[in-house]
């Protein structure tokens, strides 16, 4: 082989030659093949079966999350969405009027009569 | 992806790579492409029969590109396992248009590289000081022997995408383009790998036909 050769675009035939015999298996070829196609569907299988089985996997655990997440939306959303008074006089302020004054003030346990009046009152 | 399998055991196949010491020619490696792309088609239809041909064709090759990654037969089989079986699975996704060689020998490449990786193989296969300093003078099948491990302490010596550059362009016979697809390196960066290797073997090769009667 001629140094020019190492930037040649052809293959060198002797270098190949080396280096084919250094590469060559020992051992027959059919052994080989026969191993790999002993794999043949073992590969298909497990090219297909496994997606299937990993999205069985993740059904339930996938179904559980977005539960989680529905209830934690609901609940996050009702206390957000509740409105807050901004005092506490003006939470009072509905139910002002007599029958409230009536039950604050007095000594002994409210007359029942007295709670339904002041219900009514604020309808 | 693969339509109901058919097919027994593997039937008898050219190998383009096997037969003789010459690379394909470029004009062979077409008229088997089109022969390749019927086998491709017949798998993807289910025919095992077709795959089984498919491998004996191209076995020799996958085993070689393979060692010149892994150096280790064992392993190169290995990994040439993985990459037909890998190759099987994506058959789905060759792109028919393109020669079927270097769309394997890719799979296959990335395959021997993978395993290189994953079972920390040491780069360079140890240097045996019996072959590398000489010893008493042998037969002639000894001789060859002896060429082939200075051969493959000499490649293990290489970097990996070098050896791969070097075994795919003059034992396979590929161009510097589809190399340059294979390994997924710029063309020119083949050509510079190719050269690099070369120099280095080629020395080895006269240092041993000075050696030799």
């Amino acid at each position: 082989m001629k140094d020019s050769q190492a930037f040649d675009h052809r293959p060198d035939p002797e270098l190949g030659a080396a280096l084919r015999a250094a590469l060559e298996p020992k051992d027959d070829q059919k052994t080989f093949v026969a191993r790999v196609m002993a794999q043949y569907e073992r590969a298909l299988d497990r090219a297909t079966i496994p997606t299937l089985d990993v999205l069985a996997s993740w059904f339930r655990p996938g179904m559980a999350a977005a539960v989680a997440a529905l209830i934690a939306g609901f609940l996050i959303g009702r206390t957000v969405l509740a409105p807050v008074p901004a005092s506490i006089d003006a939470a009072m302020a509905p139910f002002e009027g007599p029958g409230l004054a009536a039950l604050v003030t007095a000594q002994d346990p409210p007359d029942a009569s007295v709670v339904f009046t002041s219900l009514v009152d604020q309808r | 992806m693969f339509a109901e399998r058919k097919g027994g055991g593997g039937r008898e196949g050219k190998d383009p790579g096997a037969a003789g010491s010459q690379p394909p020619t470029g004009a062979a490696r077409m008229g088997s492409s089109e022969e390749d792309k019927g086998l491709v088609a017949k798998t993807l239809a289910g025919d095992r029969d077709a795959f089984g041909i498919l491998v004996e064709r191209y076995a020799a090759q996958a085993r070689r590109v393979a060692r010149a990654v892994l150096g280790d037969p064992d392993d190169a089989d290995d990994a040439a396992q993985d990459g037909f079986l890998s190759a099987l699975v994506k058959l789905a996704q060759y792109d028919t248009r393109r020669p079927f060689g270097p769309w394997l020998m890719r799979i296959v490449a990335n395959a021997a590289t993978d395993r290189r990786r994953r079972r920390n193989v040491r780069q360079a296969e140890s240097l045996d000081p019996a072959l590398v300093g000489g010893g008493p003078r042998p037969d002639t099948v000894a001789m060859r022997n002896e060429l082939g491990a200075r051969l493959r302490t000499a490649l293990g010596a290489l970097s990996e995408r070098r050896r791969t550059a070097v075994v795919l362009f003059d034992v396979e016979g590929y161009s510097h383009a589809e190399i340059a697809g294979i390994l997924g390196i710029p063309e020119g960066t083949v050509r510079s790998e190719v050269f690099h290797a070369r120099r280095r073997l080629r020395t080895l090769l006269a240092d041993w036909k000075e050696q030799t009667p």
